[in-house]
């Protein structure tokens, strides 16, 4: 089950600044949903959780997240995390793929998200993945903002509750 | 016989007095949950039970390795391949097996499941069929020695070389790959079991949600013969089925690991599958990909079929299928044409999908068969240029003509196909809807009509071509007649709901003349009832039906000796009458059945047995084949791409018919069973091997809602070779529908080219294909 998400948006900061949070591991995987970073591997690799949410569904991933790419001179970056559930419930992949470009004194951000869930998300969860994805995304990218704007970012994982209410509706319950 | 006698089960049944697996409770049974595999494709790298085993109340987790010390983690499947009943290395589709957890509540042993730990190593699933065959596919089966690839096996029927000249010389030829999907059986009740082993005695009682209890029985002492549970050792009792449809035909892993744990602890165990696990893990049907060919002349007339079929059986071939006949009975696919000339064959591969296929409530890949001729058929009509129903009464086989003999091997026992189309036409004013379709298409609305003209062909079967597992296709009936008149009468099939208990005491009834309401029927009992094949494939009223018949006969005889006997005349002077022998020219002296009965046990003749029992095995000398005419009209939305079936006309020739009533249920159910598949139902895999409809929310199973109002009715001709002339009716709706559902829908999209659309045939589906071809 895949799903692939591009996101642009425009952000009114350097592209020096809005680059060092895109790049920096502490501070994109801050801006996530969910996601943690629990222990540095190396240079380029680290450990980290991330929790997802498919209304009732939730499950909580342990992996690794590799920094395929930090090209700082065209501004591109990719990174990959690989990840399965700490219950032996299934596994999720996530593809990101960063491009930033000065625009209007500020700097455009073009993102895009390739999730991949295999197991019981898979499963219960896919007709809500897309929509989920993109409330994961759109959180994101609040986050980022945020973070560059000097806020305290809470990527606690609020997305799941919407959709929980979704299904709440539902089911009637 | 022919009266719509209520049925007699239906007293339990709508008072909630139904008797079903899960209703069972026995003192210290344990409860069991099985742990399933998230991927379609991985290796174990380890199994951590520790934290599972001190959740409170889980007494034991099995897994593969366990079950391996006792030489019990494979058993074979009906088809002679082989599947895992728990895996010690690899798993092969999502929602496997992985590891059972036993504890002494069902809740205990939910929640001890969610604490096992199974660690995986994903590896790259083969998910489409094709591609499994391609020669850089991983090879799904090594642990089949010398398995090189993931090809299962090779079938062809038919004069190949013949067809092809018929093809290569032919004015019309068309061609149309169709894919008839994977579907579910999602009877209301799941599968499950109780399985009780008594160490003492050395026995096991598993009551289990079966269709077969007797061929299970001897499968169980097949697979567990080697230590030490021989078949007097097995009672199986199969009670009150929820529905069956052919996915409570095989064994599944839960039922030989529930056996396995009652074998080792000695307490029974109940294993229950919730909804989910039994739509995901359960035998699914269909599964065909099929290129189906027709040639024939410019006006119409049908001169030879080509049928080319890939099936998809995932990780192991769990078909439910006559053993000499790896498709099924799918080259009935000739279909109710009169042609000489035609050649199939098929291919099966290995998939990481769950195994399979189950015939359901379909005669073993007849529905498959039904599809492919049904569609091509219309779309030869549509290439001359003919009318369908037009097309059709062209090329039946006519009235007379049978016994027909098919070019791919059967003799067809009768029918009368024109006079079943002429009524489902007069039923539905076929002209009138013709004439309204002609006007509707001018203003640019979408109406189509859609025929179907099947032969079923079903009650497997003669003993020289059929078995199961090398035990021949009989079915049995017993009956034993109480001094009083009032009997019970036992069967080697077992109902799912179809109302045997009613039918059965009919037929007997019609031969012996006690009234139905004295006939208790029970089945199911593997102790208690004579050995039989089971309940699938329409077969019951076929074989079990005609040996009810057969054993009555038996009784009928010995009651005529009686008579003479008590009469005091020989038994060429007595007349017989349902329920009665008089003398010729007096029959003022009589006696009646009841009176029989009573001197059979009171009075006998010196010599005689006394008592009024008989058996029979009916091995029947033919299959029969049922048929149908079924046209459908729909409106098609064309900026929606809504779907209303305005009309749906079913005219079965199932034979004499022993309860209209039920046969009219039959045929309702049955119908509502093949729109299911026409516009709803499909079991959807990502590349990865997820489901992606694993559960209800998802699976669009069509209720009341979805179901149109259905009008039947029927033309009879008589079986020949049938004791009581009954061909057997449950699947042909399942069969016919599907396809007068797509070809009316497809004729509705005709105008603008649209030929073809494969099942399910959904709103995104018409609208995609309207706007393709830029009609919106």
């Amino acid at each position: 089950m895949t799903t692939t998400i591009t996101k642009t948006f425009q952000v009114d900061f350097p592209i020096e600044a809005v680059w060092d949070n895109l790049t920096n591991p502490d501070k994109v995987v801050n801006c996530v949903p969910g996601a943690s970073l629990t222990e540095k591997v190396d240079a380029d690799n680290f450990k980290g959780e991330v929790e997802l949410k498919f209304g009732p569904v939730k499950a909580k991933y342990a992996g690794l997240i590799t920094f395929l790419e930090r090209d700082a001179a065209a501004r591109k970056m990719v990174m990959k995390g690989v990840g399965t559930d700490s219950k032996g419930k299934g596994g999720a992949d996530m593809e990101m793929n960063g491009h930033l470009v000065e625009k209007d004194g500020g700097t455009e951000v073009s993102v895009s998200m390739e999730v991949s869930v295999t197991g019981m998300l898979a499963q219960f969860g896919s007709r809500l993945i897309n929509d989920v994805t993109n409330q994961v995304f759109d959180q994101f990218v609040n986050n980022f903002k945020g973070q560059l704007a000097g806020q305290t970012v809470d990527n606690d994982l609020s997305a799941g509750s919407i959709v929980g209410g979704m299904l709440k509706g539902i089911f009637g319950k | 016989m022919g009266h719509s006698m209520k049925r007699k089960e239906d007293a339990r049944f709508i008072q909630g007095k139904g008797h079903y697996v899960d209703d069972i409770k026995l003192p210290g049974m344990l409860y069991m949950d099985i742990v399933r595999s998230p991927y379609a494709y991985a290796k174990i790298k380890n199994i951590d039970t520790e934290a599972a085993l001190k959740v409170p109340g889980v007494v034991a987790v099995v897994t593969g390795r366990d079950l391996e010390k006792y030489n019990l983690h494979w058993m074979p499947t009906l088809m002679s391949d082989t599947q895992m009943v728990l895996p010690t290395d690899t798993v092969m589709y999502q929602a496997q097996e992985v590891a059972a957890v036993i504890a002494t509540s069902r809740y205990a042993a939910r929640d001890g499941r969610e604490a096992v730990l199974v660690e995986y190593e994903p590896m790259k699933p083969v998910m489409d069929p094709y591609k499994s065959l391609l020669p850089n596919a991983p090879v799904l089966r090594p642990d089949k020695p010398g398995k090189t690839d993931n090809h299962i096996w090779h079938w062809e029927v038919g004069d190949k070389e013949k067809t092809e000249a018929v093809f290569a010389k032919a004015e019309v030829v068309v061609k149309q790959d169709m894919y008839i999907p994977r579907i579910h059986v999602a009877s209301i009740e799941t599968c499950g079991c109780v399985a009780d082993y008594d160490k003492v005695n050395n026995h096991l009682t598993m009551y289990m949600t079966t269709q077969a209890p007797h061929a299970i029985r001897t499968v169980i002492a097949l697979v567990a013969g080697h230590v030490g549970l021989t078949e007097e050792k097995i009672r199986v009792i199969s009670p009150d089925l929820g529905g069956g449809f052919g996915g409570k035909v095989p064994v599944y892993p839960g039922y030989v690991i529930a056996i396995a744990v009652s074998f080792l602890v000695g307490a029974p165990v109940k294993w229950i599958e919730d909804r989910s696990e039994n739509l995901q893990a359960d035998s699914f049907a269909r599964d065909y990909h099929i290129t189906a060919e027709m040639a024939g002349t410019k006006d119409g007339k049908i001169l030879a079929t080509r049928f080319k079929v890939l099936a998809d059986h995932g990780y192991t071939d769990a078909s439910a299928n006559p053993s000499k006949f790896p498709t099924g009975l799918f080259s009935i696919g000739t279909g109710s044409y009169d042609y000489g000339t035609a050649y199939m064959e098929a291919d099966a591969v290995y998939t990481n999908k769950p195994p399979g296929g189950v015939a359901y409530r379909c005669s073993f890949r007849v529905t498959e068969a039904v599809h492919a001729i049904e569609r091509i058929t219309d779309r030869f009509a549509l290439e001359v240029g003919k009318d369908p129903a037009e097309l059709r009464m062209q090329n039946f086989i006519k009235k007379e003509d049978f016994p027909w003999k098919s070019p791919t091997g059967w003799t067809y026992d009768s029918g009368d196909y024109h006079a079943g189309l002429k009524k489902a036409m007069d039923a539905i004013d076929y002209a009138g809807l013709r004439k309204e379709q002609a006007e509707k298409r001018a203003k640019g609305e979408l109406m189509g009509i859609g025929i179907s003209t099947f032969t079923e062909i079903v009650g497997a079967g003669p003993s020289k071509d059929f078995d199961i597992l090398g035990i021949k296709m009989f079915d049995s009936a017993e009956i034993r007649v109480h001094p009083t008149g009032k009997a019970i009468a036992r069967f080697g099939t077992k109902s799912q709901g179809q109302g045997h208990e009613t039918t059965y005491a009919q037929i007997i009834a019609e031969e012996l003349g006690i009234p139905a309401e004295h006939i208790q029927v029970e089945e199911g009992d593997t102790d208690t009832a004579p050995y039989g094949l089971g309940t699938y494939a329409s077969r019951s009223t076929p074989t079990a039906g005609a040996a009810a018949a057969m054993a009555a006969r038996k009784l009928r005889d010995k009651a005529r000796k009686i008579a003479a006997y008590l009469l005091e005349v020989s038994e060429a002077d007595l007349e017989w009458e349902p329920g009665k022998f008089f003398v010729k020219g007096a029959p003022e002296k009589v006696k009646t059945i009841q009176e029989i009965v009573f001197a059979a046990y009171t009075n006998h003749p010196q010599g005689m047995e006394a008592g009024f029992e008989a058996t029979h095995y009916y091995d029947p000398p033919n299959l029969t084949f049922p048929s149908g005419a079924y046209i459908c009209v729909v409106d098609v939305d064309k900026e929606t791409g809504g779907i209303n079936v305005r009309r749906f006309v079913a005219i079965d020739d199932c034979g004499h018919i022993i309860n209209p009533m039920i046969v009219q249920g039959q045929v309702h159910g049955g119908l509502t069973q093949g729109i299911a598949p026409a516009m709803y139902e499909e079991l959807i895999y990502d590349e990865a091997g997820n489901i992606l409809n694993g559960t209800l929310m998802d699976y669009l199973v069509p209720t009341a809602v979805e179901s149109p109002s259905w009008e039947t009715g029927h033309v009879v001709t008589p079986s020949p070779h049938h004791p009581i002339g009954a061909k057997g009716v449950g699947e042909s709706p399942t069969v016919g529908a599907p396809p007068a559902i797509a070809n009316a829908i497809v004729d509705a999209l005709s105008p603008y080219g649209i030929t073809h659309l494969d099942i399910p045939i959904t709103p995104f589906k018409v609208w995609k294909a309207l706007k393709e071809k830029g009609a919106i």
